[in-house]
Formats: C-alpha cells, structure tokens, sequence
C-alpha cells in the first residue's frame, strides 16, 4: 500500500528473522512458536468450552498486528478476493475451494498437532520426530495437489 | 506468566506476522511457484528459518534454562499415525489455497478478503476435528499403533509441553 517494503522481502533476511522468532520465543519464555496452536485456543476452545491459555490468544494477536503493518508497509497489498486465483476461477469454483481449503487445514493441522510453523519450524528445529514426519508429508502432499491443480486448469493455474 | 514472557510473546508475534506477510506467504503465487517446484524462494526461506531456529535451539540446549520461563523444555515426540494423517489433510489444503493458518493472515492483510474465508473454515475443521475425531477414530487408531503407551488424554493441544506425557528437555 505505502510501498515502503519490496513485494518480497530477501529470503535471506526473512527466513533468518522467522528462525530467530523461534529460538527467542523458546529461549527467553519457554514457549513454542505454532499459529495453529494459537487460532484453536482463541477461536475454537471458547466454542468448545474450554479455557486456551492465555498467551496463545496474545501471540495471536500479535501476529495479526505485525502482519497488518506489513500489509500497510508493503507494495503488493491491494484489495482483491484472493490473490491470483479470484482472477482465474469463478466465484462458484473459488468460494468453495477455499472454504473446503480452509476446513482441510484445521482439520488436518488439529489431528497432527501442528502446522507449518509448529511444526515445520519450532518441531523441526528441534529434531522433533513426529514433526519431521509431518512436515514431509504436508509439503509432499501439498506439491502432489498443486500439480493437480495445475493439471486439471489446464495449466492456468 | 511474568510480564518478561508475556513481553517476549507479543514481541515475538509482531515480528513473525510482519517476516509472513513480508516473505510473500500472503500471495497465492509466491507458495502455488514453489509448490510447482519452479520457484526456490519458499524453500529458501522456510530452510534459512529451520537451520537459523535450529542452531539457536542447539545453543539454548546447551544453556538448558530459558530467561523467563524455567528449565528449557523442548519437543521430542515419536512420530504417530495422527501427524501422518492429519498431514495428509493439511497438505491437501496447503496445495489448494496456498495458504496455511499463518499464511492466511497474511493473504488478508494484503487484502486478500477470501482470506477470511480459508479462516473460517480454519476454525470449522478444528472444531470438526475436537467433535467428530477424537473419542472414536482417533482413540482406536492410537490404540491399536502404540498399546504399550499411555494412551493421550489432554484435549488442549499444540502446546505438547503440557500432558502429552512425550516432552524432553
């Protein structure tokens, strides 16, 4: 929007900064860094009735906050339905997917425990075997699926 | 929790929603390239933060206490079926919106409002998961894998540290 930012940042500079956001949240409060973790304790468990710990709901907040700056920062933020893809599919094929996207996302990410940052980046970090196992998998099926996708949109996507 | 951890915490979760959505996770196209496997972007980002995440691990196990929080507790979890299936259908969404739970807070940040979409339904299949999978499939799938562990109980996941009776320091 404010196009202080690149419409990437380096990788060198991003990916260093996000392996630095999980040794600091580990060294300095014991915690580990995972968004799935974060979304079930403030939106899910009040459903459920149980109680999230608290700094999950804050971390949460957080994020959202920091990734709204950058939003605000960055120069290739524009309104749009979703990017790329609302250009390509009707609204009939795209609403639906990313709904069912989404549904697949929680569901899987509460079954394993974790998503791409518990994951694929805290667990992983740590050697963590159950996380290593399903970081293989969600990348695996995740390059099976969009070459489908691919396929199927006869190359349009 | 002391106000240093709870500082650290909402520090933290600044940086990492502003490193997301800058690295271009909130983009269909910066994720759907790499999943194509034409563009090393992703990969080069998401393995910079593992081996960076990873050597600081490394260097606070050494330490083994944290500077807010205790004696460091990191995971060290046998690989189950769960996280295989539960990864397969993750991943499943992963391809189809280009996007993760972190991911799509960046995809609305930069006005993406399907992305609010991808989280609402984010929501429903964790629920859908607490409601239909846990006391049957789950339990039975666990019981037949690993009978001579104790069986998992807590409801509240992804701190793992807290009852999952698998944490290690």
């Amino acid at each position: 929007m404010l196009r202080l930012l690149p419409a990437l940042l380096p990788w060198w500079l991003a990916g260093p900064g996000l392996g630095l956001c999980v040794a600091a949240l580990y060294g300095l409060a014991n915690r580990r860094l995972g968004v799935s973790g974060a979304w079930l304790a403030a939106v899910v468990a009040p459903v459920e009735g149980w109680r999230g710990e608290r700094w999950r709901v804050e971390f949460l907040a957080a994020l959202i906050s920091g990734a709204l700056a950058a939003g605000l920062l960055g120069s290739a933020t524009r309104l749009t339905g979703y990017p790329v893809l609302s250009a390509v599919l009707p609204a009939g094929v795209l609403l639906p997917l990313l709904a069912g996207g989404g549904l697949a996302l929680g569901y899987g990410a509460r079954w394993a425990e974790g998503c791409t940052s518990g994951h694929g980046l805290s667990g992983c970090a740590a050697g963590s075997p159950d996380s290593l196992t399903a970081t293989a998998t969600f990348f695996a099926v995740a390059v099976g699926v969009t070459f489908a996708v691919h396929a199927l949109s006869g190359g349009a996507l | 929790m002391n106000q240093g951890a709870r500082a650290t915490t909402v520090a933290v979760g600044i940086a990492f929603g502003f490193l997301v959505t800058g690295s271009g996770f909130g983009n269909y196209t910066t994720i759907h390239q790499a999943l194509l496997l034409r563009s090393w972007y992703l990969f080069a980002v998401f393995g910079s933060a593992v081996a960076v995440a990873a050597a600081g691990l490394a260097l606070l196990r050494g330490a083994g206490v944290t500077r807010y929080g205790g004696p460091l507790r990191l995971p060290h979890a046998p690989a189950r079926r769960r996280h295989v299936f539960g990864a397969v259908i993750f991943g499943a969404g992963f391809g189809l919106t280009g996007t993760c739970p972190g991911g799509a807070v960046a995809v609305v940040a930069t006005g993406g409002l399907g992305g609010l979409l991808v989280l609402a339904g984010l929501a429903a299949g964790m629920w859908l998961r607490g409601a239909a999978g846990r006391p049957a499939l789950d339990q039975h799938l666990e019981a037949a894998a690993d009978q001579r562990e104790q069986p998992p109980l807590t409801c509240t996941y992804g701190s793992g540290a807290v009852g999952s009776g698998t944490e290690r320091t």
